[in-house]
């Protein structure tokens, strides 16, 4: 592990750092500093002493140990060496993994990370979904109790009546919140990515437009009803994401 | 839902993301849907307003049910993860049988089994799918070559 720490990371490590892997590599000679035009003399000194030499391996330059991915273990690194043959010079380029990256809007770094706006989507709307659900199945779960039934009416109607209530203002609440927070979510990300930062007016912007999108169609005057409440909401969340 | 990968968050987390990720997928991609099958069921004149109302009718909905079965699965999923500390294509089925028999619940125990069922035989197919495709794909990892010099006797070079 501690290798790829050191390959993958701009931490550098230590060349003195004592470790089993390392002395393994150490030990294991490899020249790092190879090249083609390495002295065809030296050839059959180190050959000979499997015994069998082909005359065709004579004429190619053979001691240079071929250079692994090991090299660039132990030596610090240097692409040229990755394959001399190959001509590769400072202009080679590495894999982005981007997916995997957190994300670097300024600002927008909270308790879970974030790989970038889909996982803010998800996160949030799945978060405000969930609570919704079960705010609303609260809701309905004490509606069906108190819903009159008749007397003595049995426990198998008394337990419909509670499911009934919970899937009801349940899945009305969840639905409505969850709706409400992919408008935020899209617009707050979409406004991130627009300014390069993230602050607390930028979240009550964007409460403000979901806010005024989810109730567009009821009217002007219930649409700025809304934006006001939604920016409200927003500005306290921020408000008390700072203050935790 | 799938196995091994690292771009996802650790499991009790996975299950708000997987949540917010059906419900956004359902309510997104239904309001496409109903705003299209809107908009041609209504009169002409009234195409707007009829694509508007399906989409605040019955999108919100799609995606409430989108995200209860994402989410119940991903939950399931966890779960059968933690009892199991396995991770292998039996979790997902496990899963997609729990989960389909406890969505159809209250239509009785034999719906629920039917339902167990078919989400099983569905969840199995979808990674046998995609085990396949992993065959065929992948890569043959090729044999790290261990280098000769190890084992001759070279003078110590200094480094």
């Amino acid at each position: 592990m501690s290798f790829f720490s050191g390959l993958f990371s701009d931490r550098q490590q230590s060349p003195a750092e004592p470790s089993a892997a390392g002395e393994l590599f150490n030990s294991a000679n490899f020249r790092s500093t190879a090249t083609p035009s390495a002295s065809p003399a030296a050839g059959p000194s180190t050959q000979s002493s499997n015994g069998t030499v082909p005359d065709a391996n004579l004429n190619a330059p053979p001691t240079a140990p071929a250079p692994s991915a090991l090299d660039t273990f132990s030596a610090a690194y240097d692409p040229s060496k990755l394959h001399p043959l190959a001509g590769l010079g400072d202009n080679l380029d590495f894999l982005q993994l981007e997916e995997d990256k957190l994300t670097d809007v300024h600002g927008a770094q909270s308790v879970l990370p974030s790989r970038g706006w889909t996982d803010d989507l998800c996160v949030g709307t799945g978060t405000t979904y969930l609570s919704g659900l079960a705010v609303g199945g609260m809701w309905g779960f004490r509606e069906g109790l108190a819903r009159p039934l008749g007397n003595n009416a049995s426990f198998k109607l008394r337990l419909n009546s509670v499911l009934n209530g919970c899937t009801r203002r349940g899945s009305f609440l969840g639905n409505s919140l969850g709706v409400l927070a992919i408008f935020y979510n899209i617009a707050n990300s979409s406004m991130d990515a627009f300014r390069g930062k993230h602050d607390a007016l930028n979240s009550m912007a964007a409460g403000a437009i979901s806010g005024a999108l989810y109730k567009s169609t009821a009217g002007l005057r219930p649409a700025m009803v809304g934006a006001g409440l939604m920016t409200a909401a927003a500005g306290g969340w921020s408000y008390f994401k700072t203050a935790v | 839902m799938s196995h091994g990968d690292h771009s996802r968050d650790p499991c009790p987390y996975v299950i708000l993301n997987d949540f917010g990720g059906a419900f956004a997928m359902g309510a997104i991609g239904g309001g496409i849907w109903h705003g299209i099958k809107g908009a041609r069921n209504s009169p002409r004149g009234e195409r707007f307003v009829g694509s508007l109302s399906a989409i605040k009718a019955r999108a919100p909905v799609l995606g409430g049910n989108f995200g209860v079965w994402g989410g119940l699965f991903s939950s399931f999923d966890c779960a059968v993860k933690g009892y199991r500390q396995k991770e292998d294509p039996w979790n997902a089925i496990i899963s997609g049988f729990l989960t389909g028999g406890s969505l159809a619940l209250r239509a009785g125990p034999r719906s629920a089994l039917g339902s167990a069922v078919g989400c099983g035989i569905l969840l199995g197919v979808f990674e046998g799918v995609g085990v396949l495709m992993n065959r065929m794909f992948a890569q043959p990892i090729p044999p790290m070559q261990i280098p000769e010099q190890a084992a001759a006797p070279a003078p110590a070079v200094a480094h």
